[in-house]
Formats: C-alpha cells, structure tokens, sequence
C-alpha cells in the first residue's frame, strides 16, 4: 500500500500520515469505513455531562463492548461472542461461504447500528421501532418488570409483530436466529450499561472530581454485572399461568369477562373504549416518548444558555418526534404480542412494560384473567349492535 | 518506646475515637422553605375521565404549593451520606410502619411521599372509581399495577433512588406524585407551611441534599439573608447535639419555571 522506498524509521506525525494514506487507499479499494455506536447523547445531554464525561463514557463503553464490527463480550455478560461476531460488521462472507453481518443485513435499516430505534428508515415507521439501550421489551412470557426470556425474542423474530412494520424472520436459519437474538442482547445490555454510566456522574462525590473510577468494582462488579444477572435470570421470572379449565363454559366466561372488562376492578374500559376500538385514552405517551416528551418541557422552561442550544440540536438530531401511544382496537383481532391465548393472558396479567397498560396481577384472580382472555377474543366476531352502545363503524366518525 | 511517640500514638487513637463517642448524640435538623416573590396562583386541572367522580372536586394543579404565608410544602431534604449511623430506635420504628399514598379525590395524597428501602410502601384507592399506580423508578423494578375502588397494591423497593420517582394514574392522566426512596429515615417532606424537621440525626458533620419537583435539584437558596449557591442541592454542614435550626430557607421564584 504505502511507497516501498518510505524510510524505516517515522516520526509519530509521519507514522500518522502514513495511517491516513493507508485508510484512505482501503476507502479508495470499497472497503467499507469501520463504524461505530452512536452515543445515548439525549442521556447525556439530560444529565449534563462535559465533553471529557461523554469521552470517558465512549472509552469505558469500547473497553467493555467493542466495536459494532468487532464486539467484546465480557464473560460477566454470559454473551457468546461467536453469535455476536456472526451479526457484527458489514454483509459479507467468510471463507466458507457463510453470512455474516447478519445485524447490518436485516436489522440495522430500522432499528440502527447502535440498536437506538433510529436506524435510516426509523422516522416514516408507526409505531417506531424499538430503542433498545433502556433495556425494554414489551412482549414477553415474564413479570412486568423482567426481561424478556431467551425463547421470547426467537418468537418475535419468528412470528414478527401484527400491526407493525416488524416482520417475521421465519425464513432465517435457527443458527442465524439464535445469532440475532445474542446481538439484540448485546446491544441491550450495551445501551443499559451506558444509561447506567451516564446517570452515575451525578451521584458522584465531590473529590471524584467528575470522573467515574475505572476499575473492575465499579465498571463490572456494581455496574454491569446487576444488569446482566437480569438478563440471565429471566428464566426464572416466567409468569405462573394456571391451565384454563378444559371443560370451562365458553358463553358463561365470555359474559363473565364482558361484565370485568367493564367493571371497576379490571377497568379495561378507561383506555379500550366502551366500544373497544381502544378510543378511551388517546393522550398517552409509552416509555420511550414520554422520555422525549417530559425532556422538551424541560429545556423549553430553562433560561437560554450554551446547554439549551445543545439540547435543541440534541432533541433535533438524535430523537424522534414522540407519538402518543393509542390502546390497541381489540376488534382487528392483531395482537402484537401474538394471539394464542396465552400470549393474551400474559398481556393482561403484566400489563406491558413501557407502555401505560397496567398489571392485573394481584388485583384480578387468574380464573377471572381467562374470563377476560375469552372476552377479548370473542371482540372481532361480535355482532353489531349486540354491546347496546352506539359504535360508530366507519373510522373517520370516529376520530 | 520514646514518651512523645506514646504521646502520639495516643493522639491518634484519641483522634479516631472521637467521632465515635460523638455519634450517640442524635440531633435535630429544621427549617422552613419561603417563596421568595409573588405567589402565582395555582392553575386548575380539568378532570376529563370519569367527570361524574371527578368533576366534583376542585382539583388544581400540585407542581408548586406555595401557603398563605409563602411556606413551599413538597420540598424534599434528606441526608446524603452514605454510610450516615442510623438511629437505632428510628430504625427499629421504621421497620414496623407501613408507608401509604392514597388515590383520593382523584389525586395522590400525599403529593410527595417518602419511603425507606424494604418499607412496606402501599398504594390504596379511597375512590369510588379504579385507578392505576405507574411508578417509574429507575434502580427498582418499575410497576404499573390496577388499584380497584377500595383495593391496594403493596410495594417493596430494595434500592436507593438518586431522585424522587414519578407516580402516575394513566387512567386519569391530570395525577401525578413522586416518591422518595432512602435507604435511611434521614429525609423529610416540607409540610403545607413550608417547614421540615429531620430527626435523630448523629451529630457532626454531615450532607444534605434538597430537591424539588419543579426546580430539581435546588441550585440557590438564601439563608438567614445569605445567597448560597450550592452544586446539584447539596450542601455540608455540622450538626450540633442541641440540634441546627436552618430558619427560613428562601427560594427565589425564578427557579420554579420548569
């Protein structure tokens, strides 16, 4: 690459020139430039951190993680680093004609390199796709709070999400499944930790002098092994679901989960709508909007200053514009988190994490909880006029 | 050995005991929150959902409550130290009570509540109508869970927050509460006249932190006429045995523009 006549001895600057040439040259021939993850700036910005703060975080974070073409998995993660290197880095093959790249080829467009939600195509999805780095995942088999188990993200991959822009991956290999539910992991994980490193500075002490310790009790013990301990303790957060009884009344549960889906205790009525359309509370923003919503109020009532500007660009540049997150139409019979009923029954139980559907846990008993399963699903098969409310049919009357 | 290396390592050993006599002393911190500036008037919530329960009370707006005689109630101090020596008998009380925030009237009450880690924390429901409690902690698990008419739903939380957590019923989206979580008793809510007592604190030194909904973390305060700029609310100051009576914290209006 560089010239054969080139002296063997460089100074550090000629040393750097000669790198520059050498990548510009790899440019020229299509080698694709390395990339690199995008920091969780609107955190940092929210947090006020300084430039040397968010240099220590990108440091810590490639020390820990790696490059989203060459990543690390720390064995504190219980990641397995070959999965990951099968996603990792741009679409290519390797010697033996296997895929590799298999995060950049069918998932990066939309949920981005850095795994923010905010991939090229991000802004013209509704619903957005999901930003990982808070480590939330809606439609699972666990507690509210928990994360999602290994099983629940290879059927999101298999099955899709109804009602999304999220397609099935059925056509994909087991292996190359697997594969993508590691990175997602991954990049969960990585997003975590750096939600967790950047809310840190604020508790830190005055003698520290701004700058989180970098040592392995810290970064690992108190830091990322908490996090990861989640992420592999799912298994055990599955949700208990008693066996619906076989010989159940199918029309005596149906009324029975009508007169709960409207009465006080399960209250689905206050969001679904009387009708059910899910035209009952159409202000509410998920997790991940309300973040965004309740941060421009924020800068907004400050004085202006060199950290409100940031902030402008920041929400300009590295957040999308929130949406309101309307209840689902339980009438369409597209459940997002699938329509076994089970998947329905988990649904109610936990409600869904991030999203302002509350848990029926402890306050429904499960019996009652199949009732309204059996309820729910009976919805897209109703007659009209059997509720004895006016329900507008056509859309537009009803917005 | 030399008398005067004796003399030293007595010194020492006198040095480090010190404090440690000195921490059976429990001490008292007070004061009381002033509204520096015209009192704005608190803006009504209009009750949209469940009018016919709602739509009864007269519901304003809690981001700011400032008394009649400019007392800020909702102010959050607790201590910051981490290591602080706890009470015994504060802890020992601590462990028995059980902590609520009630939905009544279609509001939190009370606005901002405080609560130890692994306290029973309780969220009930007076109302006749259901709520729900989303409460968004960042180092718990957060939870959603339904509060039927009457019913409760009962919360534990093993750590420590680094601020007060948002409450909110998305049934009725106007509610709104936060919750302090401390791993000591060393924290209080200022009441409607805007005072505040901490109780049994160790006397010596020690750091306070103050925080409120609509200024964050408190970055001014005038005290005894004194402008004090403090970095992200915190602030040092020695406890002494009879106790330290802050007197009136004034807070400057401009700061409540969140």
């Amino acid at each position: 690459m560089h010239r054969q006549d080139s002296p063997m001895k460089v100074s550090t600057n000629q040393a750097g020139i000669l790198l520059a040439l050498v990548v510009a040259v790899c440019a020229g021939c299509g080698t694709t430039p390395p990339a690199s993850f995008r920091a969780n700036l609107v955190e940092a910005t929210k947090q006020r951190l300084t430039p040397d703060q968010e240099r220590q975080v990108a440091t810590i974070l490639l020390a820990m993680f790696g490059t989203p073409d060459d990543p690390v998995a720390l064995p504190e993660t219980g990641l397995d680093e070959a999965k990951l290197k099968l996603c990792a880095g741009p679409v290519r093959s390797d010697i033996v004609g296997r895929k590799n790249g298999l995060y950049r080829e069918h998932c990066a467009h939309c949920h981005g390199i850095s795994g923010d939600g905010m991939g090229p195509t991000a802004a013209f999805l509704n619903p957005y796709p999901r930003d990982y780095r808070p480590g939330v995942f809606k439609f699972k088999s666990t507690e509210r709070a928990d994360k999602p188990t290994h099983g629940d993200l290879v059927r999101i991959l298999h099955n899709g999400i109804p009602g999304t822009s999220m397609p099935s991956f059925a056509l994909l290999s087991a292996v190359q499944v697997e594969a993508l539910v590691e990175y997602v992991k991954y990049l969960s994980i990585r997003g975590e930790t750096e939600l967790a490193l950047v809310r840190q500075y604020f508790e830190l002490d005055d003698d520290a002098q701004g700058k989180l310790p970098e040592t392995r009790e810290f970064l690992v013990d108190e830091v990322l092994t908490p996090i990861a301990e989640r992420w592999n303790g799912a298994a055990d957060a599955r949700i208990a679901v008693p066996e619906m009884p076989a010989d159940i009344d199918m029309m005596a549960s149906i009324a029975k989960g009508r007169e709960l889906f409207y009465g006080d205790k399960a209250n689905c009525v206050k969001c679904h709508g009387v009708t059910a359309l899910g035209d009952g509370q159409a202000n509410d923003y998920d997790d991940w909007n309300k973040a965004i919503v309740e941060w421009r109020k924020e800068v907004g009532g400050d004085k202006d200053s060199d950290w409100v500007s940031k902030a402008n660009r920041v929400l300009a540049g590295d957040a999308l514009r929130p949406r309101t997150i309307p209840p689902r139409n339980l009438r369409h019979g597209i459940y997002r988190g699938g329509r076994r009923p089970l998947d329905l029954y988990y649904r109610i139980h936990a409600g869904i994490n991030g999203a302002p559907m509350p848990a029926a846990k402890g306050t429904v008993d499960p019996q009652d909880i199949w009732h309204i399963v059996n309820y729910i699903r009976s919805l897209p098969y109703e007659f009209d006029g059997e509720l004895g409310v006016d329900r507008p049919m056509v859309a537009k009357d009803r917005f | 050995m030399s008398p005067s290396l004796i003399r030293r390592v007595a010194l020492v050993v006198c040095l480090c005991a010190a404090p440690a006599a000195r921490a059976d002393e429990w001490a008292s911190i007070k004061g009381k929150f002033v509204f520096g500036g015209s009192v704005p008037a608190a803006a009504d919530l209009k009750a949209d959902k469940d009018v016919e329960v709602c739509g009864k009370h007269k519901l304003v707006n809690e981001e700011l409550v400032v008394g009649a005689d400019k007392g800020i109630a909702n102010v959050v101090v607790f201590v910051r130290d981490k290591g602080v020596k706890v009470n015994p008998e504060l802890a020992a009380a601590a462990a028995k009570a059980k902590v609520e925030l009630d939905n009544a009237s279609c509001r939190f009450e009370p606005h901002v509540v405080f609560v130890q880690t692994g306290q029973e924390f309780v969220i009930k429901n007076s109302d006749t109508v259901g709520h729900n409690s989303n409460v968004s902690t960042v180092k718990n698990p957060p939870s959603n869970s339904l509060v039927p008419a009457g019913g409760s739903a009962a919360l534990k939380f093993s750590s420590e927050e680094a601020i007060p957590a948002q409450v909110t019923c998305n049934i009725h989206p106007w509610m709104k509460a936060w919750v302090l979580v401390r791993p000591n008793p060393y924290a209080a809510v200022s009441k409607a006249d805007g005072s505040f007592e901490i109780k049994g604190v160790p006397a010596g030194d020690i750091e306070l932190q103050f925080w409120h909904e609509k200024a964050g973390y408190l970055a001014e305060m005038t005290i005894g006429g004194k402008a004090e700029k403090v970095s992200k609310g915190r602030m040092k100051l020695t406890v002494p045995a009879a106790g330290k009576d802050m007197g009136d914290i004034v807070l400057d209006a401009a700061i409540f523009k969140k």
